[in-house]
């Protein structure tokens, strides 16, 4: 009983597929119709399914991106204001499945990790991740959806610029 | 790290009562350590997560009624995460390969081990409820399945940063042992990368205490 509990154990240790653990990578150069340059200020796709179920894409299908009335505008902090002072991009992504502070935390260090970013905040309340790029720097909606998986989590929209700073009823 | 220093570190650790549930896989790159207490044994999980869909960590336990140390690989797939707009919910898979060695004078000498479960949980700012399992296998020390479930609450729902709060109950249940369940009512404080939980098993009149840290 022993043995066969312990192949077990080290047959579950080596249940993670290799695929899984280098999806990220392959998103990142798999998806650039969502790339900021050919977008709309505002991306917001239709439907209310998992699109990475079928085609592979990280980026979550939904209606309405926040499921509520509104979509959050841009989360004012001194850092977010001074990073716009300087000229930066701001984006806000609505963000599927933030509940905690450890859900925060992760889309802080995986963000602000990338020197694009000037500046990085999620807001539990919109759960909205708000971003300024630094300026002349550019990330696609595809790498901030990429990205977002790597902290475990789902962007269901992406808004910039004037889009990103008002709320969109 | 030698046998004393961690029997030490787990002794220091070892306050009692219950299957702890914190986020067992973080974001790619991050590590995470984690301190539970259970009615039997106190265990330090340091953890690394390479990609979001599982962790590799290395496990410290020490079973208190049995006078015996476990030191396991252990490896955490998150196997499915469902997201909403409100809430997350998670299933994960985890299990570990290791030694048991006996402690403070425990003649049975060392041994292979292995452990393997399932953990699952969902939330959203105000509600949480959990389930974890684990069927031990600690070679002639002994075998053991244990699981638990927990539900709680968030009296008041915290900002990003804020100090959030939660008040818990988990029921035990080993059916091996002689008080086979056992229920703890517990309270948790989460603030930044810090959750700590506090908490006391009325049947056996044991405090709990459970810390997580997220680098």
């Amino acid at each position: 009983m022993k043995y066969v509990f312990l192949i077990s154990a080290i047959t579950l240790s080596l249940a993670i597929p290799p695929s899984a653990w280098s999806e990220d990578q392959s998103h990142n150069s798999e998806h650039h119709h969502q790339d900021a340059a050919a977008s709309a200020s505002r991306t917001t796709i239709p439907g209310a399914h998992d699109h990475q179920n079928h085609d592979g894409h990280p980026m979550e299908h939904s209606g309405n991106a926040t499921g509520q009335d509104s979509h959050a505008a841009l989360t004012r902090t001194d850092e977010i204001d001074r990073a716009l002072t300087e000229g930066g991009t701001p984006i806000v992504a609505d963000v599927l499945g933030v509940v905690c502070d450890f859900c925060a935390i992760a889309m802080n260090k995986i963000f602000g990790s990338r020197p694009e970013v000037a500046a990085v905040y999620v807001d539990l309340d919109t759960k909205a991740l708000s971003l300024v790029l630094s300026p002349s720097s550019t990330l696609s909606d595809a790498e901030i959806a990429n990205l977002a998986v790597q902290a475990g989590y789902r962007i269901a929209g992406i808004r910039r610029d004037e889009a990103a700073l008002e709320i969109a009823l | 790290m030698s046998r004393l220093v961690w029997t030490v570190a787990l002794l220091l650790l070892s306050l009692n009562s219950n299957i702890g549930n914190a986020r067992p896989v973080s974001y790619t790159g991050g590590l995470t350590l984690i301190e539970e207490s259970d009615r039997q044994s106190t265990s330090v999980l340091v953890h690394f997560t390479p990609a979001h869909q599982g962790s590799i960590g290395l496990r410290g336990e020490h079973n208190r009624d049995q006078d015996y140390a476990l030191y396991t690989l252990h490896p955490t797939w998150l196997a499915k995460r469902w997201f909403g707009t409100n809430h997350q919910g998670n299933l994960y898979l985890h299990g570990g390969v290791g030694v048991a060695n006996g402690v403070n004078g425990n003649p049975l000498g060392e041994d292979l081990a292995a452990h393997g479960g399932v953990m699952a949980d969902w939330e959203t700012r105000s509600l949480f409820a959990s389930y974890r399992s684990r069927y031990l296998d600690a070679g002639h020390f002994g075998n053991q399945f244990a699981h638990a479930a927990r539900a709680g609450f968030a009296p008041y729902i915290g900002k990003t940063g804020d100090l959030h709060t939660w008040l818990m109950l988990e029921i035990d249940h080993r059916p091996s042992e002689r008080i086979s369940m056992t229920a703890t009512p517990l309270i948790r404080f989460f603030k930044g990368p810090v959750l700590i939980e506090f908490g006391y098993t009325l049947s056996i009149n044991q405090p709990l205490i459970n810390f997580t840290y997220r680098l």
